[in-house]
């Protein structure tokens, strides 16, 4: 029976459709059990019938049985190809599909359609079907072809654009040449010839088309024909027509477009730049391509005008008066466009050369006094200001003060164009030359005038936001630049005492939460950060735009549990993004919105290789191994789930790191921290002029991020070698003719330690002699760098490495020093060296940095050297009868290694115990000892350094008055408390070092357990 | 100055500015995606100088007969760019699509009960409240469906209240 015909006689998938549904009930509202029995017993009633074998597969599998549903899936399968005369209907085979997609089985699905419409052909829906597959699949051209036959059976216009599509596909995303361009026109005309086009998406992509082979003259004379009257909306038709001159180099016709958009939509910044910029022939917007990802503004900064003096006057007239025009029909309204129009003119002619700055500021101190007091103020004007000497901005600056000291304007105005008045003073530099008192005291005077101006948003609703939010926030950035000038924590605390005040007040200011993550981050109080971050209820796609601003401090902190439910959260978020995203790409097909089939494969593409994708996925495979590291046989289960290490060297191939993407949302994150991996506030103080986004910053980071990731994407396949090599050498010892898997996996491990000792920029050789020469005194272990987790891990590999290895690995001369010792002997100086530093302080400011190097130590090297020497007592001990029976050579060589193995248990021991002794002081201090302490920096005894701020805040709860400021504001006001604060942060402290302590005792009952195996 | 335009998916990876307010629901990807695969026009973002994202509206057109509607799912406004009316540009955007190319009856949306502002600001925009679906929003707090009449929609009819509140799954539409 066909499926029209099941459908049409209540059939699905050949049995009565009323028996099916309850199953698909049950399904839908998750209650699997009762569905299982309904599918079982309708098995049994129509045993061999596919689609009940399908539906049944389907439960098993939500039940978190994919084995069970995949034997039934395939014996389904079988079945359909072994007897012709079953159903092949489309549900049937859908039904499959979902099972074999959740099983991560497409190719099985795919071949079933296949089959399916080689033994039916000519069924639109099986055909339909396929394609889905090769959409699944990502097979462009296969797609092709099976649209094209599709299109060939029933000459509908959707599938011509399907193949359309596809071949688009293959040119954008896949190995395509843009020959195949030619193909997809030539059978778009031919259509168009007999049938016309009848959707506008179709003719949207047949311009695309036309577009990617740059024949723009054609493009324009399909838009201007009939086919141009599908598009409905007047300014769409115009923005593609001006797009399409301007890219044909028509500047002057463009322009006339463009103008023409600007007199239906007066407010489209976005196409005034284009009508300048083809009026005065320098916009290179269209020069890329003409995706949205290339959007950016003409940057003409650094481009050469090419007219003349004089066109280039006239043109600007023209478009003077066209802008006047504008400006007087829109006046009245609160359209800013014009008024930012005319500011771009000026700024143009400033370019030009023939520009006047004064006219520029004049024009500036107007669109002050009428826009000053939107926050948005200081963002629109920040590209008129680059235009001007640092003297001129201040000049700017005092000439919009006078204009608003003589305006009358509302008090919620006036407090707007305040608050960009102080913002200017950021936007320019000035605030960053003041010397620390008027520094403190302008965030004083910035408290107050918050607190001046709170009872204006008495009335507001808890929802919106308050008047002079920006205020605080100002303060804060300027107290962080005292604490980094001075050193003082005071300021610091002073900044997270404000904000906290600040949330108290209305919780839900994200701007306050963010600077209050890194705050807390810096403090040593990562829970409490975690905690703020928590709170934004980041999300979805948030979590591939925004947890940059929490994930670098968490991958180098003790809370492993709270990193693996962040590293969870996000990893599923993205897998199942790419596991549904061609689901929606059909979609797309499906609704005809062709331009989002390449748009959302595109999409797909770019956060495949997000680079924080990477990161996480690598990142969590090490926190496994980590976890895991104090228990041998837990450890082998670790190793079997990451492939012995082999996927995370996978992660990290050339390709990959080349196609990175960075989609990390940078705009949110606080001054002194423009990227995850640079912060101003660990460096030593310098002037900044500006310390806002900077490329330079970027470029650093993304050369970081490739750098670390083919680092990382070493170490969990190290660490498996180096236990493989460790068991290898016991079995040599022990079997005299050696083993040939050692040597194999010896071989690998020397390659890999070749290729991770070129990453930190030497040759094996000479990072030995680095090694020795630290270990021994003859270095510093400053000497190491940054890299210095790096150079240990690769001390601790280099020791197990040799024990296998039958080449010398030591420089001549000498030999006799002993590997174990250097491994124990890097351990102890970098781990007694970053105790000392961090000293009784605990998690002070500065001490959080050490202290997550010391974290690291522990977490990675100190862990895989335990792991080596489990290894060795294991794949010892159970052959010890062996080994006393084999007698001979080999013996001495043992007992040599023995006691190497019996000092580096000790050492290690030794070493960790002065950690634990110092971790005990920490965890064993009082909260109200460590909260008076805290405390204690916010009061100064004398005129100088933090207090001011924090007397300030004081002065606001002492002087607000219910009536004055409602209930709700005043609640707030008196809920906050510095006691609570600091106790909260002294929670979080404690709890970093309480999460370390157990690490460390974890390791300390290992290493035990060894001696007593000894 | 503001540049409308209609949302893409490089989009979803600049608005946490917009989606980090309390309010705004940030959705999966099957959510954004659906409405981008099937009613693109119907979704479009604010930019301004700098490609900074000011806000979006994202909506769908349903039904049949005479409630064939247009309907916003979600209209926001980053913080920085409150108070200039740029809800109401978007709004005006979306009802201009129902109204002359999908030749809808109507716009309708939901919003909390508690949303006082929110609800100002549509009854300024010309939307009346039609009813109040009981516990609309997660079991909890009631919403109100408000519309506004569109030009095919003469009489008006579409926007006469409902004397009585209905609960969610009376509602025609998810």
């Amino acid at each position: 029976m066909s499926s029209a015909l099941a459908g049409k006689f209540g059939y699905a998938g050949g049995m009565p459709e009323r028996k099916v549904r309850p199953i698909w009930d049950a399904i839908d509202s998750r209650q699997y059990k009762n569905a299982l029995k309904l599918a079982s017993s309708l098995l049994t009633k129509y045993p061999n019938l596919p689609y009940a074998m399908a539906l049944k597969a389907l439960i098993l599998e939500r039940m978190g049985k994919p084995e069970e549903a995949s034997s039934i899936c395939l014996e389904a399968k079988e079945l359909l190809h072994k007897n012709v005369t079953l159903l092949m209907d489309d549900l049937t085979l859908s039904t499959l599909q979902i099972v074999f997609q959740r099983l991560d089985r497409l190719d099985l699905a795919t071949s079933l359609y296949d089959y399916a419409c080689g033994r039916i052909p000519n069924n639109l829906e099986l055909m339909m079907g396929l394609f889905n597959c090769y959409v699944r699949e990502y097979a462009y051209v296969k797609q092709q072809q099976t649209a094209i036959k599709m299109y060939k059976l029933v000459g509908e216009e959707r599938f011509l654009l399907w193949a359309v599509c596809s071949i688009q596909l293959q040119v954008s995303c896949g190995q395509g040449g843009e020959k195949l361009l030619g193909l997809a026109e030539g059978l778009l005309k031919k259509h168009i010839a007999s049938h016309s086009l009848h959707e506008p998406e179709a003719l949207i992509v047949y311009i695309s088309v036309l577009e990617q082979q740059a024949k723009y003259g054609d493009a324009l004379e399909v838009l201007s024909g009939k086919l141009g009257s599908l598009i409905l909306i007047e300014v769409d038709r115009l923005r593609l027509q001006g797009r399409l001159l301007a890219q044909s180099g028509d500047n002057a016709a463009a322009a006339i477009t463009f103008q023409k958009i600007l007199e239906m939509c007066p407010d489209d910044w976005e196409c005034f730049l284009h009508y300048l910029g083809c009026l005065l022939e320098d916009d290179q917007s269209w020069c890329n391509d003409a995706t949205r990802a290339q959007r950016c503004l003409p940057e003409s900064l650094d481009k050469i005008p090419r007219i003349t003096d004089d066109l280039f006057n006239s043109h600007i007239q023209d478009a003077s008066a066209f802008v006047r025009k504008l400006e007087t029909e829109a006046s009245g309204d609160s359209k800013r466009g014009p008024s930012l129009a005319y500011l771009e003119i000026e700024r143009r002619k400033l370019l030009h050369g023939v520009g006047d700055k004064e006219r520029l500021m004049d024009a500036l101190v107007q669109y002050f006094s009428r826009f000053g007091y939107l926050a948005c103020f200081c963002s629109d004007v920040e590209v008129f200001l680059d235009i001007l000497t640092p003297d001129e901005k201040i000049n700017l600056l005092e000439k919009m003060k006078e204009s608003s000291g003589s305006m009358s304007i509302g008090p919620t105005k006036s407090l707007g164009q305040a608050i960009s008045l102080q913002k200017m003073q950021f936007q320019i530099g000035i605030t960053y030359k003041l010397h620390d008192a008027e520094l403190e005291s302008l965030a004083v005077k910035m408290i107050n005038m918050y607190r001046e101006n709170l009872p204006l948003s008495k009335d507001l609703d808890p929802q919106e936001s308050m008047h002079g939010e920006d205020l605080l926030y100002m303060a804060s950035n300027i107290l962080v630049q005292l604490y980094w000038r001075t050193g003082s924590t005071g300021y610091l605390l002073e900044t997270v005492m404000m904000l906290e005040l600040g949330l108290n007040i209305r919780r839900s200011v994200s701007q306050y939460k963010i600077i209050l993550l890194h705050l807390y981050s810096h403090l040593g109080a990562l829970p409490v950060a975690y905690e703020w971050y928590r709170s934004l209820d980041v999300k979805n796609i948030l979590l591939e735009s925004f947890t940059h601003q929490i994930l670098p401090q968490m991958l180098l902190s003790p809370l492993w549990e709270d990193l693996n439910d962040l590293l969870k959260d996000y990893l599923k978020f993205m897998d199942d993004h790419l596991r549904e995203s061609a689901d929606l790409t059909f979609l797309a097909y499906r609704h005809r919105n062709y331009s989002k089939v390449i748009e959302f494969v595109q999409f797909k593409e770019r956060l495949q290789h997000s680079n924080q994708y990477v990161i996480a996925r690598l990142e969590s495979s090490i926190l496994r191994l980590k976890e895991k590291a104090d228990n041998i046989e837990e450890e082998e289960g670790v190793f079997e789930c990451l492939k012995c290490g082999t996927q995370a060297l996978e992660l990290a191939s050339g390709t990959l790191c080349d196609s990175l993407t960075f989609n990390e949302e940078l705009q949110l994150r606080p001054w002194w921290t423009p990227t995850p991996k640079k912060n101003y506030l660990l460096d030593p103080f310098e002037e900044l002029d500006h310390p806002t986004d900077n490329l330079d910053h970027r470029k650093e980071w993304e050369t970081n991020v490739r750098e670390k990731l083919e680092k990382r994407s070493l170490l969990p396949r190290m660490v498996y070698l180096s236990t493989q090599c460790v068991s290898a050498s016991i079995k040599e010892n022990i079997e005299a003719n050696g083993s040939e898997c050692g040597s194999i996996f010896s071989l690998e491990m020397k390659s890999l330690l070749e290729r991770y000792v070129k990453i930190l920029g030497c040759s094996l050789d000479e990072a030995v002699k680095v090694l020795l020469d630290v270990a021994e005194g003859q270095r510093p272990l400053e000497a190491l760098g940054t890299d210095l987790i790096e150079w240990v891990n690769f001390a601790v590999f280099l020791n197990a490495w040799s024990l296998s290895s039958h080449e010398t690995v030591l420089p001549m001369g000498e030999e006799s020093i002993s590997l174990w010792h250097v491994v124990n002997s890097l351990l102890q100086k970098s781990i007694e060296s970053k105790v000392r530093i961090i000293g009784p302080q605990g998690c002070s400011p500065g001490g959080a940095r050490d202290l997550s190097v010391l974290v690291q130590l522990i977490g990675e090297p100190m862990a895989w050297h335990c792991l080596v020497l489990q290894y060795f007592i294991r794949s010892s001990l159970p052959c010890g009868k062996k080994k006393k029976k084999s007698g001979g050579p080999a013996d001495s060589s043992t007992s040599v290694l023995s006691q190497s193995i019996r000092d580096s248990v000790l050492s290690l021991y030794s070493i960790i115990e002065v950690v634990v002794e110092w971790l005990k002081k920490e965890v064993n201090k009082t909260d109200d000892e460590a909260v008076d302490h805290l405390l204690s920096f916010l009061v100064s005894d004398s005129n100088e350094g933090p207090g001011k701020v924090y007397q300030a805040l004081k002065d606001l709860i002492s002087t607000a008055d219910e009536g004055e400021l409602g209930d709700r504001i005043f609640k707030g006001i008196n809920s906050w408390s510095p006691t609570d604060i600091a106790r909260k942060t002294f929670k979080g402290q404690h709890k970093m070092m309480s999460n370390f302590l157990q690490i460390c005792n974890s390791k300390l009952k290992v290493l035990e357990a060894i001696k007593q195996q000894i | 100055m503001t540049t409308i335009r209609k949302f893409c998916c490089n989009d979803l990876l600049r608005f946490s500015s917009v989606n980090l307010d309390h309010l705004t629901e940030t959705f999966n990807m099957s959510f954004y995606m659906t409405y981008l695969a099937r009613w693109p026009d119907y979704f479009h973002v604010a930019e301004a100088p700098g490609n900074r994202i000011m806000g979006y509206i994202m909506g769908k057109v349903e039904g049949q007969g005479e409630s064939w509607h247009g309907h916003v799912t979600a209209v926001s406004v980053a913080p920085e760019y409150r108070r200039q009316q740029l809800a109401k540009k978007l709004m005006n955007l979306l009802e201009d699509i129902s109204d002359k190319i999908d030749k809808a009856f109507f716009v309708d949306l939901f919003v909390r009960a508690s949303n006082v502002p929110a609800i100002k600001m549509y009854e300024k925009l010309g939307y009346v409240i039609y009813r109040r679906v009981l516990r609309y929003y997660s079991g909890e707090e009631d919403g109100l469906d408000m519309r506004k009449a569109l030009s095919r929609d003469v009489e008006k009819k579409s926007v006469i209240p409902l004397k009585r509140p209905i609960t969610p799954d009376e509602l025609e539409y998810d």
